[in-house]
């Protein structure tokens, strides 16, 4: 899995993933959450269009992330899901937990 | 299964992982074409689920080594893994899905959604697993996933 992070307007950090978010990758998710959050962006659009494939392994890191940033009174959000992710997130019921918006740089468009 | 396909693939964790499994798929994809785009990621998600699980959770230190049959008929895909790991203790019966901010416990449930039938045996000291989707399906619900034991 390579990685991107591109800083908004209003303090947004977009995480722009690409290849395959799987066990293997999900340490690296983590950490680049982690470090994005600590450089002052609790507010994280998370890029999902290049992302090939997720496990639930890469599901974790997600929602790892997600408890990472609102601990940090920002939020994670996901956008530009493939067919394979978005079945992943309603099989795990994960849709309500992580919605899926159309484009990461408005994902945070409502606040 | 009449006119069935067979691809075998041996693998050593480390130093293969669930990469390993993505390549074996690709060229399973291209030598099995009629199978439709949903089939195909449904499985491949159950399957590296199932790789995954084995390679995190039945390795006692010294490694694993694992054995995989794809199986590609008309109307089902099945794949066969035997595993040289750590008895798979694990309760197939009656999983659910985790609470929403749970980061784990997500891969048995989600693979029992995705095919219709995962069994697991330990026979001869090695872990047999079969997994096994009739094409043209849909996922199964959470609820409604079956879960066998073989």
């Amino acid at each position: 899995m390579e990685f991107t992070v591109k800083e908004m307007d209003g303090g947004v950090a977009v995480v722009r993933l690409s290849g395959m978010l799987n066990m293997v990758a999900a340490s690296l998710l983590r950490v680049v959450v982690g470090s994005t959050v600590a450089e002052g962006h609790p507010k994280i659009a998370m890029d999902l269009s290049e992302i090939d494939f997720i496990d639930s392994s890469g599901l974790g890191a997600l929602i790892g992330g997600l408890k990472t940033t609102r601990q940090a009174g920002g939020d994670l959000r996901i956008a530009a899901p493939n067919d394979q992710v978005r079945l992943v997130l309603q099989l795990t019921n994960m849709e309500r937990v992580l919605t899926a918006y159309e484009d990461a740089e408005t994902a945070f468009s409502n606040g | 299964m009449d006119d069935a396909l067979i691809h075998t693939l041996r693998m050593s964790s480390p130093p293969d992982d669930v990469g390993t499994l993505h390549d074996l798929l690709e060229s399973v994809w291209v030598d099995a074409p009629q199978l439709a785009v949903r089939d195909r990621f449904g499985f491949e998600t159950a399957l590296v689920e199932l790789v995954g699980n084995v390679i995190c959770h039945a390795d006692n230190g010294s490694g694993v080594s694992c054995t995989l049959s794809i199986v590609t008929a008309d109307n089902r895909i099945e794949a066969l893994l035997s595993d040289t790991g750590e008895p798979g203790n694990v309760e197939l019966r009656g999983r659910e899905m985790p609470d929403g901010l749970s980061e784990s416990g997500r891969g048995i449930p989600l693979i029992q959604a995705l095919v219709d039938e995962l069994t697991y045996e330990r026979e001869g000291g090695l872990n047999r697993w079969r997994i096994s989707k009739q094409l043209g399906g849909r996922p199964n619900s959470p609820a409604s996933a079956p879960a066998v034991i073989g």
